[in-house]
């Protein structure tokens, strides 16, 4: 089981990982989306704001998030730490992703995109 | 007589068969589409196999062959391993010869794709022969793949950064539904008007718009202004809707059988049905050859030549 210390860390690393990406920035221009990460082992929950192509990170919960991210800690945090992909948790149903197809497979590329081969 | 029969995930409305002669053998040519019911298409193959000389699998790639590397797509190979007896293909081998010859005879003998002709290709990952032979004859090309896929407008324009991003994203995507990636099934008969006027520009902006007919067709906008589609699996309604919205000239790289343009696996299994050896023993070469043996070569329709934009 992660923590919410290390889980909130693996975002931090997501994001400055976003950060150094012009080019997915470039990419994210025209989609402005907000993500709630909720652990269901300990409380955590945040949310990820995505806005011009640049990312936020804050603690708590939206009101209203066009995309729902639910996992275990351990699964967040290998997640946001790049240490897996999103597409074998998902499929297996580790990774709950609630949202519009689209957005999901778009939020998939993008991770990809952050940490692919 | 022969039996090749395409499986697809695509609609049943597009199903047909044909009987045709190819290098002295009668071939009879069917394609069964399954709605996007996956199940429906594993028992079809299932009570096809060796029971026909080929199997072609539509609506769905196996091997994605970037360069040097091949990405499998789970949910293809699961349908290619219903099949034990009868060869089956899925019309990589044949992408990756015939619509690369393809690009560079129309370049060659029939002055299309002149350098700096400006061509959209919808989706460069499912026929990476293509894209490269494109680039090749010096064409400006958009690859659409994260726009038309993804829904991110980031045309890529070069086969470097395809290669690159094909790395970063193939290893997973591939084990994604198929659905999520490709439009299967229902989905082909609609058009996605959303995605189609948001992205309008870039097939406003094409001289030649090259690639997967039904993501062509699920982004197309109500009127086109003399383009060049570059393409195949076009239905003789297809033909028509080109040319009633302004398209300027239809090249299909597939031979017409009977009024229609068929896929990449349908005439794939159609060679193997010829070659008669092991699917694991064909080579490109073996594909070439009797491609020139059957003088296959793009069928070219020109719908209106004085709007025809400068491609041709």
């Amino acid at each position: 089981m992660a923590t919410h210390q290390e889980i909130r860390e693996s975002l931090q690393a997501f994001l400055d990982n976003y950060q150094k990406n012009e080019r997915l920035k470039t990419m994210n221009r025209d989609w402005d989306r907000i993500i709630l990460v909720r652990a269901t082992d300990v409380q955590f929950e945040h949310t990820i704001s995505l806005k011009n192509g640049e990312l936020e990170i804050m603690e708590g919960a939206p009101g209203q998030a066009d995309l729902t991210v639910v996992s275990d800690s351990e699964t967040l945090a290998d997640l946001f730490y790049g240490d897996i992909a999103p597409t074998e948790p998902y499929m297996n149903g580790t990774l709950k992703i609630s949202g519009s197809e689209d957005d999901i497979l778009r939020l998939d590329f993008i991770s990809l995109m952050i940490w692919g081969e | 007589m022969k039996k090749v029969v395409s499986v697809s995930l695509g609609s049943s409305k597009r199903d047909h068969s044909v009987e045709v002669e190819l290098l002295g053998q009668q071939f009879q040519i069917s394609r069964i589409g399954t709605d996007g019911d996956f199940n429906r298409a594993i028992e079809t193959l299932r009570q096809l196999d060796g029971r026909v000389d080929a199997i072609g699998l539509g609506g769905i790639d196996v091997y994605l062959i970037i360069g040097q590397k091949c990405y499998t797509v789970r949910d293809g190979l699961k349908l290619m391993d219903a099949v034990r007896k009868s060869p089956v293909v899925d019309g990589s081998g044949l992408k990756n010869t015939l619509e690369r010859e393809a690009v560079r005879t129309l370049a060659k003998k029939h002055g299309f794709l002149r350098p700096g002709t400006k061509v959209l290709m919808v989706s460069a990952l499912d026929r990476f022969g293509m894209a490269e032979a494109l680039a090749e004859v010096g064409c400006a090309v958009t690859f659409g793949d994260m726009i038309f896929t993804a829904g991110i407008p980031y045309p890529v324009t070069t086969i470097t950064e395809l290669e690159e991003l094909a790395g970063k994203l193939l290893p997973e995507l591939v084990k994604l539904p198929f659905h999520m990636l490709y439009p299967t099934g229902k989905k082909q008969e609609i058009s996605d008007r959303d995605k189609a006027r948001k992205f309008l520009s870039f097939y406003e902006e094409a001289e030649v718009i090259a690639g997967d007919f039904h993501l062509i067709k699920r982004f197309l906008p109500e009127t086109l202004n003399g383009q060049v589609i570059l393409t195949n699996t076009t239905t003789k309604d297809d033909v028509e809707h080109l040319e009633k919205i302004g398209a300027g000239c239809l090249i299909t790289t597939t031979p017409e059988l009977q009024g229609r343009s068929f896929g990449a696996n349908v005439m794939e299994a159609v060679l193997v049905a010829l070659l008669e050896k092991p699917t694991e023993m064909i080579q490109a070469r073996d594909y070439l050859d009797i491609l020139k043996q059957l003088n296959f070569a793009p069928r070219i329709k020109h719908f209106n030549e004085e709007k025809c934009l400068k491609a041709t």
